[in-house]
């Protein structure tokens, strides 16, 4: 038996602005969790801009707060505990979120509590479905592509990861490529739907290396190459070629996501689930074989719904809350950083030099 | 008789820290630190040390004033976020104020407020009746269209600027954060918009390059 809380979440460290109110007392409620995106305002620039999506942040921030405290049928006044994203990931969002945070914490007496976006989403699958440490997390969201291996709120082993892009840049680069809109990922989802996956042989980057470490800038630039030999032979792209390059460059993710997780998951035991986070559990075909990996591994696969996956201030809460709980507490001095590995003991796969490990 | 307002004013949008507590007419605490990075960890704990020097509890409040610029993007955001959250929190009004009034606060009209925009550039805007200009981003080399009998420039660059089109400068009447307690303690009282940034510059972004294939038929 717990006391109850009430944890206010804030997010916002790449292009939503979040927020959300969790209660806790024996289980846990989620009752209100809000999101406001700016795919609109970035679409000119083929991604995400930082000083736009900074400035847009800066605005709606409070606002996301009172349309969460607002949905959930409480007052600011009942909000206990505040735990906002204090890295990683686009600095001007993170700040002005650890700002806008700091002046509700200050002015309504209430802990502040800094968490790491990654262990938000990390966490969520315990949040959902109150799963049991230790499990295999894979974690595949925007900028992000990593296996984690979660003993505990604050206890991650990264066990290999993307030493390039992530899955979600690959797709959101290869629909821009192709002229397809953003982002990538249901798009490009959608047009392999009509495609053949065999057609274009595309490469499965580091297959043939050991461990669970990933890339995909090169299977990015072939789809690049790919594009450009079709067009210097027909003078541009069939609606047909299109469909199959897209079916060929996701059969790829897949293959490579799959034998990668075959292999994180050979390297553990004594876990309770394989859970998946990010947008590529959303992806039908990406999704499917992974279902297949944890079936034939004989662990339960778990995917937490789209909407927690993706960015959300609910998982902000959550991981705020489990470390509230485990003493936390962050003064008003608490720093953005656009650098904060969770694993801070496996070497760098991306970022490196002086700055250190960005993720 | 009600007891003197309280407003805190604070700015962080050039490279400094700043905090003041107006009551009534009177600035009973301030605090400035300059400071080229780090007002994000500073600002907070600044506030708090501006509120205990003058033994007022942040429920005292009846506003709080807040710099919006023109000036460091960042710093700005970071004054701004705290201040919304802040008065939201307080349920009380956040009045966004800008440097450039700031520095024509208390000056006498006509006046050319000053602030550096850097690579050669300055924020300029001019206060006159019946001919006030701006806020704009001005190269240096065109100072001159902002000229006008008897102007005064105050701000950053201020001195050049006077020497430029031939009028005198002066120094502000007040530090950043006591003028924007002070100007705010003008508009508290009717409704105002949430404080937004006034950056003036936009964003440096280029479009993207590669708009995809042509498609056939």
């Amino acid at each position: 038996m717990t006391d109850r809380l009430t944890i206010l979440g804030i997010e916002s460290s790449c292009d939503d602005t979040a927020a959300a109110v969790l209660r806790v007392e024996d289980g846990a409620e989620l009752m209100s969790s809000v999101v406001s995106g700016q795919t609109d305002l970035h679409e000119a620039y083929g991604g995400v801009v930082p000083e736009i999506a900074a400035r847009a942040h800066a605005e709606r921030l409070d606002l996301m707060v009172e349309q969460a405290v607002q949905q959930a049928g409480v007052s600011l006044n009942d909000i206990d505990v505040i735990a906002v994203t204090a890295g990683p990931g686009l600095i001007g969002g993170v700040l002005s979120g650890v700002m806008c945070a700091k002046g509700l914490a200050m002015g309504l007496g209430v802990p502040l509590v800094g968490v790491n976006h990654l262990a938000g989403h990390a966490l969520t699958p315990r949040l959902t479905d109150g799963v049991s440490f230790p499990y295999l997390m894979l974690l595949v969201s925007g900028g992000h592509c990593q296996f984690l291996r979660v003993d505990g709120p604050d206890d991650f082993t990264r066990l290999g990861g993307t030493i390039d892009d992530a899955p979600g840049e690959a797709f959101d680069k290869v629909a821009k490529l192709l002229g397809l809109p953003q982002p990538g990922g249901p798009v490009v989802e959608q047009a392999a739907k009509q495609g053949d996956p065999k057609r274009f042989p595309l490469p499965r980057p580091l297959l043939d290396r050991d461990g669970c470490d990933m890339s995909f800038s090169g299977l990015k630039t072939a789809v690049l190459r790919t594009r450009d030999g079709l067009v210097a032979d027909q003078g541009g792209l069939h609606e047909q070629d299109r469909a199959d390059l897209c079916a060929s460059f996701q059969a790829a993710v897949r293959d490579v996501l799959a034998e990668k997780s075959r292999r994180a998951l050979a390297g553990q035991s004594d876990l309770t689930c394989f859970a998946v986070a990010g947008g590529v559990a959303a992806n039908q075909t990406l999704r499917a074989a992974l279902e297949d990996v944890a079936r034939a591994h004989g662990v339960p696969f778990l995917a937490p719904p789209l909407t927690l996956c993706t960015d959300n201030a609910a998982m902000i809460a959550w991981a705020g809350w489990e470390a509230y709980r485990d003493g936390q507490r962050d003064g008003m001095d608490l720093s953005a950083r656009p650098r904060w590995p969770l694993d801070r003991t496996s070497p760098a796969l991306i970022g490196s030099g002086k700055k250190g490990a960005k993720a | 008789m009600p007891s003197d307002a309280l407003i805190l004013g604070f700015d962080t949008s050039a490279a400094h820290c700043a905090a003041a507590l107006l009551s009534g007419d009177r600035v009973i605490a301030a605090r400035q630190e300059d400071m080229g990075k780090g007002q994000a960890e500073r600002l907070m704990p600044l506030v708090q040390e501006v509120l205990a020097e003058a033994d007022v509890a942040l429920p005292d409040l009846s506003a709080i004033g807040v710099g919006i610029g023109p000036g460091n993007f960042t710093g700005i955001r970071i004054s701004v976020a705290a201040a919304r959250g802040l008065a939201l929190s307080l349920g009380i009004p956040a009045i966004g104020v800008s440097l450039l009034d700031c520095l024509a606060f208390g000056a006498d009209a006509p006046v050319l407020a000053c602030l550096d925009a850097r690579r050669d550039h300055l924020y300029l805007q001019r206060f006159a009746e019946g001919a006030g200009k701006g806020p704009a981003l001005v190269p240096f080399d065109a100072v001159s269209e902002w000229a006008l009998p008897g102007l005064t420039c105050v701000g950053q660059r201020a001195e050049e600027v006077a020497e430029r089109i031939g009028a005198t400068h002066a120094p502000a009447a007040f530090a950043p954060a006591c003028a924007i307690a002070r100007i705010a303690a003008t508009r508290w009282q009717t409704p105002q918009p949430r404080p937004a940034p006034l950056y003036i510059r936009t964003p440096d972004a280029a479009p993207a390059r590669d708009t995809g294939p042509v498609m056939l038929p």
